[in-house]
């Protein structure tokens, strides 16, 4: 079954997306953002992906293709209004202190029952101080066992004592005593995610579930993702467990002059825009164009399924949701409602293992 | 009281089985709570539908005990984060305020000012941080190798972190997003300020992405009541959050934050105290006590004195006779204040370490008052009307049963005696504390 996600963005993801006409400053309110989850809800998506501009810092203009919002705390707000569908959170490891971080995600995966995941940009100065973080984070998520929990009122015991794990890790970079203070979500702990490129594919190899392929071209990703399940396998990890997904801009028109219509207008808008922060195949046409170009990418074996990038929201959200995804239905690529209740369930993914003690 | 005299401000302390240690193990405690965000927003809804001003959330960044043994006795080991708590919060209520912990030592400004910038957008200006510095050394271990740093560096961190967090906040003007697509013009250049700040702890340059927060800015709250803290309180807070066993404590703190203010340009009305209070309500005096004397049956003393010893910052009390007197104590890197408030509630009432324990593990040093609606609004009335108070953090000693109990028979005698609000007043948390309107500083 192919996995779709969906990347939240006010105005869309093309540069100048916010120069449509009609776009206004209320596409930045809580209720237009919301109202885009639960569309992609309805859609029964594995998952809404939150971008962040800030993760590289600094800057000092306002940008128009993520939220005004800083995303870890957005996505508590979204979690608790759309209660089926996965979010994938992004958060630079340079810009929250470890302890932190592996706390508000493991709250987050609390907060929606097991559907949090977090795309690490690992922002932090060396490899090997990137490693350490995750390394520690994943630690801190396993610092309770199964069934650690056993809220005995009358012997008094919250949970055993013996199901905590303590961690007392002293790194090269970090020094975390642990454990910690949240408990363990319906899933287990969040999933983690990352961007696949060549500067990333050590550490995606290394801890990275959920590979995020950005390129613009098919092939050129295909290679990426079949060189980091070569690095993972031989490094011991399972690539059953892992799940490759490719960013798709999808331009739907009801017929494929539209569509190349509205490519064509809205580029000729961006002659001063930016054209490189979120990447991903333009595929151009109708609804059935699209269906058919998702379903040759995934049955080659590719990509395990993608990640919507709408180039106008909600407009393209809103047809990829009503007219591409029955299709895909029709072909029997895409499940018709939620069969479990955790991101981990929506990828087809076991729930997460700790390590032996 | 008149109708138009001041009302007090009323805050809900929300913990989730409960502020009394024991909470959880009672038979209507619900065990799971602290897992449950429907639980925290029921309660959140339920403080609302009373018209009480705030929600307020401590934090620890850590396990609170370090001996794993009488850890697993406390639900109070474990909580959602809060500031995540806070977001959901905030889109499933309307109009209370939102007020969550955060700490100044283990944050960075630009990434906890951004944090609460979205909480205020998503909230419509309802959010409030509470700074705290964090005196555990179980939080210190959980981030560096030194230990806890000194009290004095601490707030000297705080105080540029405060104003490095003033700055952001007010780097994007309202109306700033424009989105003029027909001239291409996104946000407009006039209304944004980055900040260029470079102090001894911080160098920040650049920009918040969110909007201008519609109270002005976030709220700001504080708890520190050591010199260092007051100092900083009355300089950058809109509330205070204080501990007081007696109306003498309350008003000579109330005094100290208050006469401060002046040196800093402010005037008293700029800030509001709200010292905590943990109500246990019955109909009757018999029914409160039995209600405190059940929940004081479920405590094991060696919980207690654990929890005693950890707002005393020592390791263990565990050398001493529980039936003798608390040792001296030196003075400790940790919570300077707390400690002597328990030091002198021990001496003042004569109680030994186990007693002291019991009676601290209801509210953690706060005020508690057994008794009828009557008598607690008696109290109530009493600290707000005699320059103790101008207005309550409210601890229930268990949820969502004490919230109900204060909610359902307390407000509505405060409301009988022309003290508590009927409506609320504004949109925002600083409107509806009365709080004027904040300019670009």
């Amino acid at each position: 079954m192919m996995h779709l996600g969906v990347s939240l963005s006010p105005f869309g993801h093309h540069p100048a997306a916010w120069r449509q006409p009609g776009a206004t400053p209320r596409a930045l309110d809580f209720r237009h953002l919301v109202a885009q989850v639960q569309k992609a809800e309805g859609g029964a998506l594995d998952f809404v992906l939150l971008g962040d501009a800030q993760a590289r810092r600094p800057r000092i203009d306002l940008p128009p293709q993520t939220t005004p919002f800083e995303p870890t705390t957005l996505v508590a707000a979204l979690a608790t209004r759309a209660r089926k569908i996965g979010f994938v959170v992004t958060a630079a490891s340079g810009q929250h202190e470890l302890y932190n971080l592996a706390r508000r995600f493991a709250s987050l995966d609390l907060i929606s029952q097991g559907r949090m995941g977090w795309n690490l940009v690992a922002s932090g100065p060396t490899v090997s101080w990137n490693k350490e973080y995750v390394a520690v984070v994943t630690a801190l998520w396993d610092s309770w066992d199964a069934n650690a929990f056993v809220y005995d009122k009358s012997a008094g015991r919250f949970f055993e004592p013996n199901k905590m794990r303590v961690l007392e890790h002293r790194g090269e970079h970090f020094t975390v005593r642990g454990p910690l203070n949240v408990n363990p979500s319906p899933q287990g702990k969040p999933l983690i995610a990352q961007a696949l490129t060549a500067e990333t594919l050590a550490l995606v190899a290394h801890s990275t579930e959920l590979l995020l392929v950005a390129n613009a071209s098919q092939e050129a990703g295909r290679g990426m993702v079949i060189e980091a399940r070569q690095l993972l396998t031989g490094q011991g990890r399972d690539s059953s467990e892992v799940r490759s997904l490719a960013n798709v801009v999808p331009w739907i028109g009801a017929t494929r002059a539209e569509a190349r219509n509205r490519f064509d207008h809205i580029n000729g808008l961006s002659s001063q825009e930016s054209l490189k922060s979120w990447q991903g195949r333009d595929v151009i046409g109708t609804a059935t164009d699209i269906a058919d170009a998702l379903q040759e990418s995934f049955e080659r074996g590719d990509f395990d399924g993608f990640t919507i990038m709408p180039p106008i929201a909600p407009d393209d959200l809103n047809a990829f949701v009503d007219c591409v995804v029955p299709e895909l239905r029709r072909r029997g690529l895409f499940r018709a409602h939620y069969e479990g209740a955790t991101l981990r369930d929506h990828l087809s993914l076991k729930p997460s293992q700790q390590p032996a003690r | 009281m008149s109708n138009d005299a001041p009302k007090m401000k009323l805050g809900a302390f929300l913990m989730a089985g409960g502020h009394h240690i024991a909470a959880w193990r009672h038979p209507k405690a619900y065990a799971r709570a602290g897992v449950d965000i429907d639980h925290f927003i029921s309660l959140t809804q339920m403080a609302e539908r009373a018209h009480m001003d705030l929600v307020f959330f401590e934090d620890a960044a850590a396990i609170r005990e370090r001996d794993p043994r009488l850890a697993s006795q406390a639900a109070r080991s474990t909580s959602f984060e809060p500031l995540s708590l806070l977001a959901a919060l905030a889109v499933n209520t309307s109009r209370i305020g939102l007020v969550a912990t955060a700490s100044t030592t283990y944050n960075e400004p630009y990434g906890l000012a951004r944090t609460f910038a979205s909480l205020d957008q998503l909230s419509g200006g309802r959010a409030g941080w509470n700074l705290v510095t964090s005196a555990s050394e179980l939080e210190a271990e959980n981030f560096v190798s030194s230990g806890l740093r000194p009290h004095a560096q601490r707030y000297a961190r705080a105080e540029e972190f405060a104003d490095v967090a003033l700055a952001l906040w007010d780097g994007v003007d309202a109306g700033a997003h424009i989105v003029d697509g027909v001239k291409g013009v996104y946000a407009d250049p006039a209304k944004i300020h980055p900040v260029g700040h470079d102090g001894a702890h911080f160098s920040v340059h650049g920009l918040l992405d969110s909007q201008r927060s519609p109270q002005g800015r976030p709220l700001m709250v504080q708890a520190g009541a050591s010199d260092a803290g007051m100092n900083l309180a009355a300089r950058t807070a809109d509330v205070v959050f204080s501990a007081a066993q007696t109306l003498a404590e309350a008003q000579a703190f109330y005094t100290g934050i208050k006469s401060r203010l002046a040196q800093f340009g402010r005037s008293p009305d700029d800030l509001k105290i709200m010292p905590g209070l943990s109500p246990i309500v019955g109909a009757t005096v018999r029914e409160a006590r039995a209600k405190y004397d059940a929940l004081q049956a479920l405590i094991p003393d060696e919980v207690g004195v654990a929890l005693l010893a950890s707002y005393l910052s020592i390791k263990s009390l565990s050398d001493y006779p529980l039936d003798g007197p608390l040792p001296d104590m030196p003075p400790n890197a940790g919570i300077q204040s707390r400690q002597q408030l328990i030091i002198d509630l021990g001496r003042r009432e004569n109680l030994s370490i186990r007693e002291l324990a019991r009676h601290f593990a209801g509210a953690r040093g706060h005020w508690q008052v057994i008794g009828t609606p009557s008598q607690i609004a008696d109290e109530m009335e009493a600290r707000f009307c005699s320059g103790g108070a101008d207005g309550f953090n409210i601890m229930p000693p268990l949820f969502p049963g004490g919230l109900e109990d204060f909610v359902a028979l307390v407000i509505p005698e405060l409301r009988r005696r022309g003290l508590f609000r009927m409506n609320y007043e504004g949109a925002t948390l600083r409107e509806n504390l009365g709080l004027g309107p904040v300019t670009r500083r």
